[in-house]
């Protein structure tokens, strides 16, 4: 069995798909077991790890302060980074990030920015002091299924970031902020994400692993508000997806939401 | 109002030029109002053995933006245009090849993802890369007060609730519109916005990609003319 799954993945894969249930046994709209833990990394502000399955993510953030952009006076600074190195995965070569992490860190840094962190929150003293907030998700075991993780992670951290209440003096120019008195930030709100691949451009699963995601000629991302709004609608590689699916996969996310607001 | 007086379903004035730049296989260089994009391909060509796939060609994409140094928002841009074309060139044909395609924005008054996409269109077509289909894409925007306008400036981004850009293959747009059946190739929702406003987006795009597709059709027929008068006067 393991041989055959080693030398024929395709194929192997497909056994399963046909008769319509996964190597792991998962229904197609089945998700895997998800955990929440926050308050990882005492060294961090804020943080928290992710298990999706096998796929485990990180994410610390670092509060520093510094000066404000000369634009935006009263705006802090939100950077978020996606690190997916050698250690999760085969899949990843050491040295420069990749495109598969510039790509998370890029969408997930445009989902945050305006929907979750107002960066005028992070303001000490206008023009003068701000926090710059770094937040680094790391992945540890990468088995399928980046995107969800590190939204979860970074919602998760952000949740637990608490911001020491800093004061600027105005006479020596030195902020001063007492560890001990800390704060939860204002987020805006809650993003809880669903992802949803075509894989051998013919079955639609929820929550792909790796090797599915290796068969993958579609992936759709769906991210919605603790409200119930969308927030990203994402569908790239030109497998065939009818937008009646995407309907059908808006619908799965609002469960995935429910059941992973619970957890969060 | 629209700051430019457009009607809220109306393209920006489209032009194009195909075969603008003489040293790659195909090209082309596509604008709607001020948002310009040119495309380059070359294809298919020598590819690294690093990227040498046994059964079939390797696409790859080099994105640049119209200003600042290069960085994640490249690769994000390579990452979506490469993953829509990549199905859609006939990839079996030629295999332990490469076909690469460069995209430079010229300038960005907002939707450039959906102008990027259709100059990548009709670059393909004009270095006769084999393709399945091409792609028409276009973007909108939902307004504070709800309402929807079709290819936002950089402006009207600025200000709304959510932006979505669409892209559809050609055959899709030539059958009947009926939302159910179509398949976009690619989808990029953000924002804050209901599911009622993201249908509302898709049709309207959909209606707006037909006429892009429209005048991308015209601008490869009008080239076709022109390289038939040029072979039969010889």
């Amino acid at each position: 069995m393991h041989t055959f799954e080693r030398i024929h993945h395709v194929e192997f894969q497909r056994r399963f798909l046909a008769q319509k249930t996964r190597h792991d046994g998962r229904a197609f709209s089945q998700f895997r077991p998800t955990h929440v833990v926050k308050g990882a990394i005492n060294t961090a502000q804020g943080s928290s790890t992710v298990r999706i399955g096998n796929t485990t993510v990180v994410c610390g953030i670092k509060a520093e302060v510094s000066e404000p952009d000369v634009k935006t006076p009263s705006e802090g600074y939100f950077a978020t980074n996606v690190e997916l190195s050698p250690m999760c995965s085969a899949r990843f070569r050491p040295g420069a990030p990749g495109e598969d992490a510039q790509v998370a860190s890029e969408h997930i840094h445009r989902l945050f920015k305006t929907n979750v962190v107002d960066l005028k929150t992070l303001c000490i003293e206008e023009g003068q002091a701000v926090w710059s907030l770094s937040a680094d998700i790391v992945c540890l075991k990468y088995d399928g299924n980046i995107l969800d993780a590190a939204v979860i992670a970074l919602m998760a951290a952000l949740e637990d970031l608490k911001l020491p209440i800093a004061e600027l003096d105005s006479a020596t120019g030195v902020v001063s902020a007492d560890r001990t008195k800390a704060e939860p930030l204002a987020l805006r709100k809650r993003l809880l994400p669903a992802t949803f691949s075509l894989v051998d451009d013919a079955y639609l699963v929820a929550d792909a692993d790796d090797a599915e995601e290796q068969m993958a000629t579609a992936a759709l991302l769906i991210v919605l508000d603790d409200s119930g709004n969308l927030a990203n609608v994402w569908k790239r590689g030109a497998g065939l997806v009818s937008s009646e699916t995407i309907r059908q996969c808006i619908d799965s996310a609002g469960q995935r939401k429910e059941a992973l607001a619970k957890t969060l | 109002m629209r700051p430019d007086r457009r009607e809220d379903d109306q393209v920006r004035a489209l032009h194009s030029v195909v075969g603008v730049l003489n040293r790659v296989d195909g090209s082309a260089q596509f604008s709607a109002g001020r948002t310009s994009v040119y495309s380059g391909v070359y294809g298919p060509v020598d590819v690294r053995v690093y990227d040498e796939k046994l059964d079939r060609t390797h696409v790859e994409v080099k994105y640049r933006a119209d200003t600042g140094a290069a960085g994640t928002k490249d690769r994000w841009a390579e990452s979506a245009i490469r993953q829509t074309f990549e199905r859609i060139v006939m990839a079996q044909m030629h295999p332990r090849t490469m076909v690469q395609i460069n995209v430079q924005v010229r300038e960005n008054d907002g939707s450039v993802d959906a102008v990027a996409i259709n100059a990548v269109a009709l670059a393909l077509i004009d270095a006769a890369v084999p393709l399945r289909d091409t792609v028409a894409a276009a973007s909108c925007a939902v307004r504070g007060d709800g309402s929807t306008v079709v290819d936002p400036t950089l402006e009207e981004i600025e200000d709304a609730r959510s932006v979505h850009t669409f892209a559809f293959a050609s055959s899709d747009l030539a059958a009947n519109l009926d939302a159910s059946t179509t398949h976009p190739v690619y989808v990029d929702s953000r924002g804050e916005f209901s599911v009622d406003e993201y249908d509302r987006c898709y049709e309207l795009c959909a209606r707006a990609a037909q006429r892009v597709l429209a005048f991308m059709r015209t601008a490869i027929e009008d080239k076709a003319a022109k390289e038939s008068q040029i072979s039969s006067s010889k």
